[in-house]
């Protein structure tokens, strides 16, 4: 009985942060919905791999992100996955990070630049959303994306130079180069 | 450090996630440059504006009964007596085993049936790929504007092994800039060149991941595919793939005209 209600506790605690990382996973509420319900059950059944030590969030999302792929890998087997090429999509940014100046001058909302992460290609939103919503450490992200820590501050580097893009741009930047990043991821 | 190089650390460093060395590098540059620290302040009041006050989604009312409702299901399911489960555990567990070893004769099998050099071949197949994306601009520079030893040192600081680059002693070679690439799954720093009008890639790969190619020397291997030439190598404790258009002058990107040609090993190209 211990084991069971040290799990919904667990749950419980998290559970906007597993509806929020589903949802960054699925872009969809609907199949945030059934995702997080089926990462609810699979979690219990491997709640005997869970390690206290390093904590509750990262296991979980790992499994959830597993999930995820699986579920993609059955539903669309021709199509690509979340794989490392999703890492290499075009990105038309440059190495210098764009100073925030403006972006802070502007007086943006938060629920404005919340909105900007949410456009963000689904690679490069879920390491953003790890670190920045979650609070994951690069290490802890690494783990759950099943990529090494480079990888995460690649993504982390470019995710953030296009979220500073976007926010620079407004809302209506340019259909043409936000479909293309759209398409080749 | 440079300018540059600091600038390509302030998301690590106000994430706290600078190891303590080059922390208190960085920390001594901007307390030095008045443009990087302003960046840093500037990038500080973004996170303290907006980052910092950022929550997760919440979840809708409708699905947190839903959850709810599956616990429940679970913790009942938890009463039952546990020894039921341990069978079906240990049959997995027996079936995972076997796989493993089907697994592990199966990979034993087919490195035998590839064979060395068709590994090699699939990782220049590969280069190329990676090569003709970095040409036509699909995959642009992670950093640029900096010199080559810049670039090497910013991917060192994001890739886990040595990114060390060798002696390039051609004249009119134009550094374009460098990126985090993948070649067959492997990490690995990508390097873009321009001579004559011609983009020339170098890839520089882990060595483990280079030894496990199955290739034990630091011999030059050298391939031509879809047109392009690639020479293949190991020294300096990583896996390097040059590929161009340009011939047996490729070696010259490393070599100049009437040097030996040898590999930082000593075995002469073949």
């Amino acid at each position: 009985m211990a084991r069971a209600a040290l799990f919904e506790e667990l749950i419980l605690k998290c559970l906007d942060s597993l509806y929020g990382y589903a949802l960054a996973l699925t872009r969809n509420p609907q199949d945030a919905e059934d995702l997080l319900g089926e990462c609810i059950v699979r979690a219990w059944e491997r709640f005997e791999s869970y390690d206290p030590r390093l904590g509750f969030k990262p296991w979980i999302f790992t499994v959830m992100r597993h999930l995820h792929v699986d579920r993609l890998r059955q539903s669309r087997p021709l199509e690509a996955t979340a794989t490392e090429e999703d890492a290499e999509a075009p990105n038309p940014l440059y190495a210098i990070p764009l100073a925030p100046e403006d972006i802070l001058a502007r007086r943006e909302t938060v629920d404005q630049v919340r909105e900007a992460i949410r456009r963000l290609p689904p690679p490069l939103r879920e390491v953003v959303e790890l670190r920045d919503i979650e609070g994951l450490s690069y290490r802890e992200i690494a783990a759950v994306i099943g990529r090494p820590v480079g990888t995460v501050m690649s993504r982390l580097y470019r995710g953030r130079n296009l979220l500073r893009t976007y926010l620079l741009e407004g809302p209506h930047f340019p259909e043409r180069r936000e479909a293309r990043l759209g398409r080749d991821l | 450090m440079t300018c540059s190089a600091a600038k390509s650390q302030l998301y690590a460093y106000v994430d706290d996630e600078l190891a303590p060395e080059t922390r208190w590098e960085l920390e001594r540059h901007l307390a030095g440059c008045e443009g990087c620290r302003r960046l840093a302040e500037l990038e500080f009041a973004f996170r303290e504006a907006y980052v910092e006050r950022f929550r997760p989604d919440q979840a809708p009312e409708r699905l947190r009964r839903q959850v709810r409702d599956t616990l429940a299901v679970l913790r009942r399911r938890d009463l039952r007596p546990r020894a039921r489960r341990w069978p079906r555990r240990a049959a997995l567990l027996l079936g995972a085993v076997g796989l493993l070893v089907a697994g592990a004769l199966l990979g034993v099998a087919v490195e035998r049936y590839l064979g060395t050099r068709a590994v090699l071949v699939e990782l220049a197949e590969a280069a190329v790929e990676q090569h003709q994306r970095l040409a036509r601009e699909e995959l642009p520079a992670d950093i640029g504007g900096v010199t080559p030893q810049q670039a090497a040192e910013w991917l060192r600081q994001r890739l886990p092994f040595n990114v060390q680059l060798p002696d390039l002693r051609t004249e009119g070679l134009t550094f374009l800039g460098g990126r985090i690439s993948h070649l067959r799954g492997i990490e690995a720093a990508a390097l873009e060149y321009r001579i004559d009008g011609s983009n020339v890639s170098l890839f520089i790969l882990p060595e483990e991941a280079y030894a496990r190619l199955g290739v034990s020397d630091t011999r030059f291997r050298t391939f031509s595919h879809r047109g392009y030439d690639v020479v293949i190598w190991r020294s300096h404790g990583a896996g390097y793939a040059l590929v161009s258009e340009i011939g047996g002058r490729s070696c010259q990107v490393c070599h100049a005209p009437g040097d030996p040609l040898e590999a930082a090993g000593g075995s002469p190209h073949r």
